[in-house]
């Protein structure tokens, strides 16, 4: 499903050039959970917009769902977020002045679906994180979980073939942030393929795969003994 | 299309939404009102005067000393000789005003003597058997003066020739449907009977309150002698012009010293003439024109100003709706749509609005009816320079790159 072979992505000014991500190796199957992890400035973020296509990479090849994206222009790019991506922000990224239901409907409006079946989309979408009762509410109006449910179902209505979700219990307390999480394992049962990108090791313990990054790189989970430890504590005290 | 959620967007950000809104109805109202003002303005700028203004010129004359009547018209009568003698001058003829010059004798006409109630207004042309030929005047109907009739008169006396020559104007508002010719009217002094008909000749006065007999006109067969002095039409030949005026300024003051031409408008060619007589309109139709764009300049910044605003308020949620893929014409077409819909909010009231001026300047001012071509010109002119003012802004919002969706505010 996302394959990335010694991909970089180099980030230059005149007098420095920074590497964020550097021969960087990545597998992801569909269907998979995976949870990628890492400290602050490891690149887990910059992996994460270049799978997404939210930005282009500097060398190495990517390959999404069969389809190199190196040499795909902007209007290409956005058609497969379009189609084939769905997204879940840590800050929700839900449109103030949007109600829920229209929030919903953005990236199925960008697709050309009529309106029936947009209507359709959205209100199943709603029903599945169970907030079909607050189509007509605003953002505001809704709590920080029920906002990132609202993400959740942006980004399931548009039947995406990977759903991207970056740290999306970040802005959570510790109850909504399970209701989100268990939202996300309800959905990757139902067959989505699924690349969360966290710092917390109880949450990426309940992926079914973690990647580890380090300075750019994927790196085996041994090598950052602390969170290797804490995702092994996070397995054994969860329920069976 | 995404009107829905544009509007809906909209409801949230009333006060800005509102502020470009009425400040496109303002400009919309005040600029179809003004551009209908230019148009009659220019339109009055052009109205044919009926003579043959490429030729024509006139000297003001003004006498030294206060000659008697009789000693004003020998010399008024050596100087036609004079001029008439020039060779790059094809006729002179003396009056008391021409068109366009903004003083005269306007009097009041009526078809009987005892009417209460005037039949009409008129300029009164004072003039001799050289005056149709030397304005070029088309005769009509009926005949020219013959030099015998030629009298000469001062203000002492009543105005009661007893021939007169009229336009066409005014014998169709005398005699609807009739020939003029051989009829009666009554001047302030008497009766005159009407020789001959002239296809155009405008009055002396430009002005609002002589445009209803702005082309009804009176010729009477007298030299006007006052101490002042005379005015003289001159009709040069043609291509003669530049050089026939100095030449018979020249000539008078070589006739005759004792008199005062004035060096700024002692001679005026006809093209002079109607430039100091439109000054006035052409000066108004030069302010409402700056008006209009100094307006239309401050909505379009006003436009530009609040969708910039908007973009970098909005650079996330554009940012976002990047990543959730829309293309870059998505994001110009939703600020264009955006603009457009705001717009035509603005020139809905707008076009209220003008006409409810129209109506009150019309009330008022005694203007015409708006046209409703200027109003369908003025709402496109603000759609489109809603859209040329919107577009930079939105072009702007079109490169914000979707990874903004990731970033923090």
């Amino acid at each position: 499903m996302l394959k990335m072979t010694h991909l970089s992505k180099v980030y230059r000014t005149e007098v420095v050039e920074t590497y964020a991500l550097r021969d960087f190796n990545i597998n992801v199957n569909e269907g998979e959970f995976v949870a990628v992890t890492g400290p602050s400035g490891s690149g887990k973020t910059t992996f994460l917009t270049i799978a997404g296509l939210l930005e282009t990479f500097t060398g190495g090849q990517y390959h999404l769902d069969g389809v190199e994206v190196s040499n795909l222009n902007d209007n290409e790019r956005s058609r497969i977020r379009n189609e084939k991506i769905g997204f879940i922000f840590q800050a929700f990224n839900l449109i103030p002045d949007l109600n829920v239901f229209d929030n919903v409907e953005v990236p199925l409006r960008y697709r050309g679906m009529k309106a029936a079946e947009r209507k359709e989309r959205i209100m199943d979408a709603l029903e599945r994180v169970g907030l079909a009762s607050r189509a007509k509410h605003y953002p505001a109006e809704l709590s920080g979980g029920q906002q990132q449910r609202v993400a959740i179902a942006r980004a399931l209505a548009g039947s995406p073939r990977l759903l991207l979700a970056d740290e999306p219990t970040g802005n959570l307390d510790t109850q909504m942030a399970r209701g989100v999480m268990e939202l996300l394992e309800e959905i990757h049962r139902e067959g989505a393929t699924i690349v969360m990108v966290t710092h917390d090791p109880e949450l990426a313990a309940r992926a079914q795969r973690n990647v580890h990054i380090i300075d750019g790189q994927v790196v085996d989970l041994a090598e950052d003994p602390r969170f290797h430890h804490a995702v092994h504590a996070a397995r054994n005290n969860a329920p069976a | 299309m995404q009107i829905k959620p544009i509007l809906s967007a909209l409801r949230r950000h009333k006060a800005g939404t509102f502020l470009i809104a009425a400040q496109i109805a303002l400009t919309l109202a005040i600029v179809c009102n003004a551009l209908f003002i230019i148009q009659q303005r220019v339109a009055h700028l052009s109205e044919p005067s009926g003579i043959d203004e490429a030729n024509i010129f006139v000297i003001k004359s003004e006498w030294v000393g206060a000659p008697a009547p009789d000693q004003a018209d020998a010399q008024m009568r050596e100087d036609l000789q004079v001029l008439r003698q020039l060779p790059g001058v094809q006729n002179v003829t003396p009056s008391n005003s021409y068109p366009l010059r903004g003083d005269g004798w306007d009097d009041a006409i009526r078809l009987k003597p005892d009417q209460v109630q005037d039949s009409s207004g008129a300029t009164i042309y004072f003039a001799d058997e050289n005056f149709l030929d030397t304005l070029d005047l088309k005769l009509i109907a009926g005949r020219n003066f013959r030099a015998e009739e030629i009298g000469h008169m001062d203000l002492r006396y009543k105005l009661a020739p007893p021939v007169v020559i009229i336009t066409k104007a005014l014998a169709e508002k005398l005699f609807p449907g009739e020939t003029a010719v051989g009829k009666t009217i009554y001047l302030i002094g008497g009766p005159a009977t009407v020789i001959g008909e002239v296809e155009l000749l405008q009055a002396q006065s430009v002005e609002h309150w002589a445009s209803e007999f702005a082309y009804r006109s009176v010729i009477i067969p007298e030299r006007l002698n006052v101490s002042l002095g005379a005015f003289y039409i001159v009709r040069a030949r043609p291509g003669q012009l530049e050089t026939a005026m100095p030449a018979a300024v020249k000539a008078l003051f070589a006739h005759n010293p004792r008199r005062v031409i004035n060096e700024d408008d002692g001679v005026l060619s006809f093209s002079d003439v109607r430039s100091r007589a439109y000054e006035s309109d052409r000066g108004m139709a030069i302010l409402m024109g700056v008006i209009c764009a100094v307006l239309l300049a401050v909505t379009a910044a006003g436009i530009v100003g609040l969708t910039s605003f908007w973009v970098g308020q909005r650079r996330k949620q554009i940012g976002v709706r990047r990543a959730l893929g829309a293309t870059r014409r998505d994001i110009l077409n939703y600020f264009m749509t955006e603009n457009l819909l705001i717009s035509v909010g603005g020139v809905l009231f707008g076009a209220v609005l003008a006409i409810a001026i129209n109506l009150w300047m019309v009330t008022r001012f005694e203007m015409h009816h708006l046209s409703m071509v200027y109003l369908m010109a003025g709402v496109a002119m603000l759609l489109l320079l809603g859209q040329g003012a919107v577009l930079a802004p939105a072009l702007r919002a079109s490169r914000v790159p979707p990874v903004e969706a990731t970033r923090s505010v």
